[in-house]
């Protein structure tokens, strides 16, 4: 479940775009989570007509997904097919971050891809004629082979992919075989149990093998997606015209060309790369930041998910190769690799026969997580609170109120009282034991719980990025009048409260690009 | 004959008789208080272990004292509570808080002599192990007690707490060559951003990072972020 705040910040990014309506319904279904087209009604108490509008923009800018299900019926009832549309908070969220991902683009591919890129993030979805005409419509276009080229090499990169089937219909769990119910049972003891939207997401998604290419064309999108079986696209045809009349269908379901659209998990790889070199770069050296970054090039195409602990391994030879391409890299020998590499915290084989590292970026990421809770410890409660809390996040067990005096040279009454406070505020949790003795001895023992106190972090972040847009928004409306006003006009006082805006703009956007750094630490990374 | 010594054996002990001159409230409450050792002991504890009337405990403590057969100390973990010591013993780490502390208070000026000790020997060798800084330490004999390789530890412990320096593992290359391999040892923390001041979290370097009344803060109400005179400031600040 999303938390408080990251809910109020998704409504106010989609408000900021596409109106309080559709801010509406996605606050409804991030509040009360997957939902179907009469319960959105219900709860938001918007017209029908409203509620489907804002289903079509939201779906078209890939911020909720549509699937269908069985519902379960009396017996002897025919089956019925219920749509139901589930929230995609993360893509939701990824539209305050959309300078971070063009700003890839451009370095990588250049200012043609960049034209299409932002085309579709400003679009949602496009095919690719409808990139091909928006092109024509530029002042310096070029010719429809040049804009194929660009979209591909956008292909390649991975950086745009297939849209994914608007509303994929589910089997129910019991239709699986017998024999592939037990051959998968110690597999499944393991795993967690999917949600019903993780499989809804899975079965929309377009397989690997055409996700990223351009010449296959399907005539029906709904046919090639897998999961549909055939005699489920008539009845998923009959519950859309329930659902939606003729006129009303989403465009994506009827169209049959190819629908195109961000692949915001590449950028979200690329961020997680980005932070983990530079927080290297700052903590160990340029140099270990050089070979993370070769390493992390080399191996970035054979990550199967976003959230891996440990880099794919890489032989000393062809990181020594990569390196050399880099800037700064060209001056390193073998040894200076080596030494990097110990620093990255690997450990050089004894045997010359198989040299090859991994680096652990679960490591990194987590390092980076504790140093940002501890920065704002120290800015809240002091240092001695900054050292308090720094042992019990080293320690990662429960330790007495007079080790933690002891350990951290504070005053034992100064100890009690920062130790209780951060408890109050949710950093610590307390446990409490009592020793019956001659003497009956009751003991307190803290310890950081990471889990919860990392949604606490997390909510505030979403709290205070929320309040970087509100503040933006109202130092503009403050100055609304100036920035009217012609250039020339701009002179003695209000050239100075021009000014002061413009410089205003800029340290709470450039905080906010900041703050995202640290949001998607501890959301994406 | 017999009768005056049966008579004087009725008698009160005569003080001259006791080695050490007490009487046998004076003897009882020493004995009390030599039992608890190093520990000490409150008043109260005394009081409820001899029997003895408040006011008799009280004259035989006066005069305990003057005959410096006991001391007062101060028990860290109650410090408001009176607490005796035979003068033999010496207050064990339970009661004095232990080498860091002076009167129930934490010696400060201590720990921090000591601290700028171990980061000067950090400085002249560049990366150095818990040894060499101790060594370095008991050469230069600052201070008048015996100090341990255990206290060191704590010093250079609550250092590395504190972001002065790290703790790292002796790769045997580079500056770490004499250091045995996996050895513990202590340095600067040595990045290129933590030279230039880049070590504040970006949560942290807003006013709601820092902000005690983030949990009031909502969009519309008393406190918010229109409203916030932390913004006001910050904005205002020249860059």
């Amino acid at each position: 479940m999303v938390s408080q705040y990251g809910i109020k910040l998704a409504a106010y990014l989609i408000s900021s775009s596409y109106g309080d309506f559709c801010s509406k319904v996605c606050e409804c279904l991030l509040s009360r989570g997957t939902l179907t087209l009469a319960q959105i009604i219900r709860f938001t108490e918007l017209s029908r007509e409203n509620v489907i509008n804002c289903l079509r923009v939201l779906i078209h800018q890939n911020c909720v997904q549509a699937f269908s299900i069985q519902q379960e019926v009396a017996f002897g009832e025919a089956p019925k097919i219920v749509t139901q549309y589930m929230v995609l908070f993360d893509n939701t969220i990824h539209k305050m971050r959309f300078p971070k991902f063009m700003q890839i683009v451009s370095e990588e591919l250049g200012k043609d891809c960049l034209g299409i890129f932002e085309g579709l993030l400003q679009h949602g979805r496009l095919s690719l004629n409808q990139i091909i005409d928006r092109n024509m419509q530029t002042p310096d276009n070029s010719d429809v082979h040049a804009v194929q080229e660009s979209f591909s090499r956008l292909l390649n990169a991975c950086f745009v992919e297939r849209c994914p089937a608007p509303e994929p219909f589910l089997a129910p769990p019991e239709e699986e075989t017998p024999a592939k119910k037990r051959g998968t049972k110690s597999a499944k003891i393991a795993e967690a149990p999917k949600t019903i939207e993780q499989r809804a997401l899975e079965t929309a998604a377009p397989m690997e093998s055409i996700r990223f290419l351009m010449e296959i064309d399907t005539l029906s999108g709904a046919s090639e997606e897998k999961g549909m079986e055939s005699h489920n696209i008539a009845t998923l045809e009959e519950k859309w015209k329930q659902d939606f009349s003729d006129a009303e269908l989403s465009s994506s379901g009827k169209k049959k060309e190819i629908l195109w659209r961000v692949n915001f998990e590449e950028f979200v790889r690329r961020l997680r790369h980005k932070a983990c070199i530079e927080y290297v770069r700052i903590r160990l050296s340029d140099q270990a930041g050089i070979v993370l970054s070769a390493i992390l090039e080399l191996t970035r195409s054979s990550e199967t998910r976003l959230k891996t602990d440990k880099s794919a391994s890489m032989s000393i030879n062809d990181i020594y190769d990569e390196v050399i391409k880099k800037d700064g890299g060209l001056g390193m020998d073998l040894e200076r690799v080596r030494a990097s590499l110990v620093q990255l915290g690997c450990q050089i084989p004894t045997t010359g026969i198989d040299e090859t590292y991994s680096i652990d970026l679960k490591n990194i990421i987590e390092l980076a997580q504790n140093e940002e809770v501890e920065s704002v410890v120290l800015k809240r409660y002091g240092r001695e609170a900054y050292r308090i809390f720094r042992l019990l996040t080293k320690s990662g067990r429960l330790l007495e109120t007079d080790k933690i005096s002891d350990t951290t040279f504070v005053e034992k009454k100064d100890t009690l009282k920062i130790l209780y406070k951060l408890w109050k505020d949710g950093y610590l949790h307390m446990e409490k034991v009592s020793v019956n003795g001659p003497k009956q001895a009751l003991f307190l023992l803290w310890e950081v719980n990471k889990e919860s106190l990392w949604v606490c972090v997390l909510d505030e972040m979403h709290h205070a990025a929320l309040n970087l847009r509100l503040r933006i928004t109202y130092e503009q409306d403050q100055e609304k009048e100036i920035l009217q006003l012609p250039t020339e006009k701009l002179v003695g006082e209000l050239e100075k409260r021009y000014k002061r805006l413009r410089k205003v703009r800029i340290i709470l956007e450039s905080s906010l690009m900041n703050l995202d750094d640290a949001l998607m630490l501890f959301h994406d990374f | 004959m017999s009768r005056t010594l049966e008579t004087s054996s009725l008698k009160r002990k005569r003080p001259e008789a006791d080695p050490l001159g007490l009487v046998d409230n004076e003897r009882a409450i020493l004995n009390a208080i030599k039992s608890k050792k190093d520990l000490g002991i409150w008043v109260r504890d005394i009081k409820q272990e001899t029997k003895l009337t408040d006011h008799v405990v009280n004259k035989s403590l006066k005069s305990l004292l003057t005959r410096k057969l006991i001391k007062e100390v101060v028990n860290i973990q109650n410090k408001g509570k009176k607490h005796y010591m035979a003068v033999e013993f010496e207050p064990s780490k339970e009661v004095s808080g232990g080498v860091w502390y002076v009167d129930g208070n934490l010696d400060k000026e201590l720990v921090n002599i000591l601290k700028q000790l171990c980061l000067r020997c950090i400085r002249v060798q560049k990366v150095a192990t818990l040894e060499r800084v101790y060594e370095d330490l008991k050469k230069q004999r600052v201070v008048n007690f015996e100090i341990s390789s255990q206290q060191v530890s704590e010093i250079l412990n609550s250092m590395v707490l504190d972001n002065e320096i790290i703790e790292v593992k002796s790769t045997g290359l580079s500056e770490y060559y004499s250091i045995p391999i996996g050895t513990v040892c202590y340095r600067f923390d040595s990045g290129p951003g933590v030279a230039r001041g880049s070590k504040i979290g970006a949560f942290a370097s807003i006013p709601c990072g820092a902000c005690p009344r983030i949990s009031l803060c909502t969009p519309d109400g008393i406190i918010s972020p229109s409203t916030c005179v932390y913004y006001t400031k910050w904005l205002n600040i020249d860059f």
